[in-house]
């Protein structure tokens, strides 16, 4: 990674480019390069064991982030690094870091393809606003769920209502509010040192700059950092990455292209999401890494495509670097209804096997509160239980659940019930129903030969 | 000579290829053979037509539509001069003026949703992102647009979008208007709420709703 000082210099002096002639310069790069490397989506597959599709994906991914650099959007200014310092980026990225603390700690690793190691999860509704009245209750769904290893939920849709603008003051209460009642709530479930990945109620630096706290977001704790679509950043972006280090806590790169954008189709993604990994860590110093590919039609990271890349990505970065991966698992469904857990077994299977530990459920696309910590348990347990399968044997049953839900319930999706309707708010336990509907899902699965429970 | 079906074809297909040079001086040459009406009807719109079914299918890409949109407004710079303003407005669906919304930098889905639209037949004047209501307001009344349509993808840049309906409302030009809404962050149900007229999930659906919109107002 550079040293802060050196990408502040670089997004001052480095080459002046208007962000349209960036932006194409972005797509011909690309589409040669998905080109020379023979990279092809197969929508038949979504799990690939191509070797060299996955070495072309990361070969292809380290030349565009040498030959474009990062944009930095308000000095229009790109930030370009050496062959050498990108080599660099690669071989100083930490294959394990503790974070969290005292015994809620966890050493998270950098997972391998068909890793036999249990894969950790983060559970939460990440992305989407979530109501004041209920915050507290539905975070604590998420901790007292003993397979959650951590917690990334959702922002405060309101603060003492009063809706959060961004850059207004109430961006900053609003991510006080969020980490005030994440904390409560770790307490509540006994998990005191969770490690949290917070601060989603300020998308500008603001809410950063007044969570960096012992009191609030600890030094073992973690906040997002995106790279900006397509291989750009801004001020922003770098204040939260700069101020955060020299805090001392976890730098995140989420990663979040839509397919069809510059990068061109999936296998230009495919290429784009290595080049951000690679520029993500160079400039903010990330310390483990989001993959979320954005369906234009669909949103989900559900479809074939967006599991392809999912799977494609996870297998490139993990063979060929030591960085530590999420995949997200987000949803078009939402919790309350059965489609949801289709989606689950086919997003987390893609990623648990390829290389990625599981983030989600962010369920009905991050519109609405519809989801809770029991939809998380099973995305745990369904990841878990694929530490005993092969990227074939994975990619036959994605393919099964796959056919249950695409296209219609993503054309259509059931977005389910919001947390209160789903558990009971005082024992924070789920509701008959909702057990009942979870209990029914697990038996399908198993049925294809995952042995849940069993670990 | 020329024949009228072949330069339409050939200018046609620059439009989908995305050629502005080329798209001029087909359209140029289709004037020779057609007329100017025709050159729009039968040539520029079709192409721009196919471009956005090729884009919903994911055969081409953001890039793509918008070279293709350069070229369709090269072809068209060369053909307006010669019909009137009548007839201009009856060949455009309408006019868009588009923006990511205050407080948003996010803009790859509002700039898919301008390009179909144009694609759609739409006059649209994309203002970029992170753009104070009031001059959403400006633009709009400054081009006689039909619709604004905003975009948010976080939820933080939502009280911004309510703040344009506001505006609206006190300057009393709620109803000159229709106001379209999507991104990440906006619902159906918030869509209704704040007094939208339109939604859209996707692109494909925010098009199809500017369509029935603005048909359903020439109509009354």
């Amino acid at each position: 990674m550079l040293d802060m000082f050196e990408v502040l210099r670089r997004s001052e002096d480095g080459p002046f480019m208007e962000e349209r002639e960036f932006d194409f310069l972005v797509y011909r790069k690309t589409r040669e390069l998905v080109r020379e490397h023979g990279i092809v989506f197969d929508r038949e597959n979504v799990i690939p064991v191509d070797e060299s599709l996955v070495k072309g994906v990361f070969e292809a991914g380290f030349k565009l982030a040498l030959e474009t650099g990062i944009y930095v959007v308000e000095s229009k200014r790109v930030v370009k690094l050496t062959e050498e310092e990108l080599k660099y980026v690669v071989a100083s990225a930490p294959s394990e870091i503790v974070v969290g603390e005292g015994r809620d700690s966890r050493v998270l690793y950098a997972r391998k393809p068909e890793d036999r190691r249990r894969p950790l999860i983060m559970g939460g509704q990440a992305g989407a606003p979530i109501p004041e009245e209920f915050y507290f209750e539905m975070a604590l769904s998420y901790m007292k769920e003993p397979l959650v290893d951590f917690v990334n939920h959702g922002g405060l849709a309101r603060v003492g209502g009063v809706e959060g603008r961004t850059r207004s003051p109430a961006e900053a209460l609003a991510a006080i509010y969020e980490v005030l009642h994440l904390r409560k709530a770790a307490v509540a479930a006994g998990r005191p040192g969770i490690h949290l990945l917070a601060g989603e109620s300020s998308v500008s630096s603001i809410g950063d700059l007044a969570i960096q706290k012992p009191e609030l977001l600890r030094k073992t704790d973690a906040h997002l950092v995106p790279i900006l679509n397509d291989l750009k950043t801004d001020y922003d972006r770098l204040t939260k990455a700069f101020t955060f280090k020299i805090y001392g806590g976890f730098n995140v790169t989420l990663v979040d292209p839509v397919i069809g954008g510059f990068l061109g189709g999936p296998e230009g993604v495919a290429v784009g999401f290595v080049a951000s990994f690679l520029l993500g860590r160079a400039i903010y110093g990330s310390d483990y890494h989001i993959i979320h590919p954005i369906h234009p039609k669909y949103v989900s990271t559900t479809p074939p495509e967006c599991l392809w890349l999912l799977s494609v990505v996870s297998q490139a970065m993990a063979k060929y670097t030591n960085f530590i991966l999420m995949g997200d698992v987000w949803t078009s469904n939402g919790a309350g209804s059965k489609d949801v857990f289709y989606e689950i077994v086919a997003n987390t299977l893609v990623v648990a096997v390829s290389g990625s530990h599981p983030l989600g459920v962010s369920a009905t696309n991050g519109k609405y509160p519809n989801a809770s910590g029991l939809e998380t348990k099973f995305m745990a347990e369904v990841a878990i239980s694929s530490t005993r399968l092969n990227r074939g044997e994975a990619n036959e049953i994605a393919k099964e659940f796959l056919k249950r839900y695409y296209p219609d319930k993503l054309e259509k999706p059931n977005v389910g019930k919001p947390f209160p309707e789903l558990y009971d708010l005082k024992s924070i336990k789920p509701r008959e129903w909702w057990l009942e509907v979870y209990l029914e899902a697990l038996k399908e699965v198993e049925e294809y030969g995952l042995k849940i429970g069993s670990f | 000579m020329t024949q009228p079906l072949d330069i339409c074809i050939e200018l046609k297909n620059s439009v989908e290829q995305g050629e502005p040079e080329r798209s001029k001086s087909l359209a140029e040459k289709a004037l020779q053979v057609l007329d100017s009406i025709s050159i729009i009807k039968e040539c520029l719109i079709p192409a721009m037509n196919e471009v956005g079914e090729k884009f919903s299918r994911l055969e081409i890409f953001l890039p793509e539509v918008m070279m293709a949109a350069e070229a369709f407004e090269s072809a068209i710079k060369v053909v307006e001069p010669k019909i009137t303003g009548e007839q201009k407005k009856a060949l455009t669906m309408g006019k868009v003026v588009i923006a990511t919304i205050q407080g948003d930098i996010h803009d790859l889905g509002k700039n898919i949703v301008a390009m179909m639209l144009k694609a759609a037949g739409f006059e649209v004047y994309d203002l970029g992102r992170d753009v104070p209501p009031d001059v959403i307001l400006k633009k709009a009344v400054e081009v006689d647009a039909d619709i604004i349509a905003v975009s948010a993808l976080m939820s933080t840049s939502l009280p911004y979008v309510k703040d344009l309906v506001r505006l609206l409302v006190e300057r009393g030009l709620r109803s000159k208007f229709i106001v379209m809404v999507g991104g990440g962050a906006v619902t159906r149900e918030w869509a209704r709420e704040i007094g939208a007229d339109g939604y859209g999930e996707n692109f494909e659906e925010a098009v199809k709703a500017a369509i029935e919109l603005i048909n359903s107002r020439k109509n009354a």
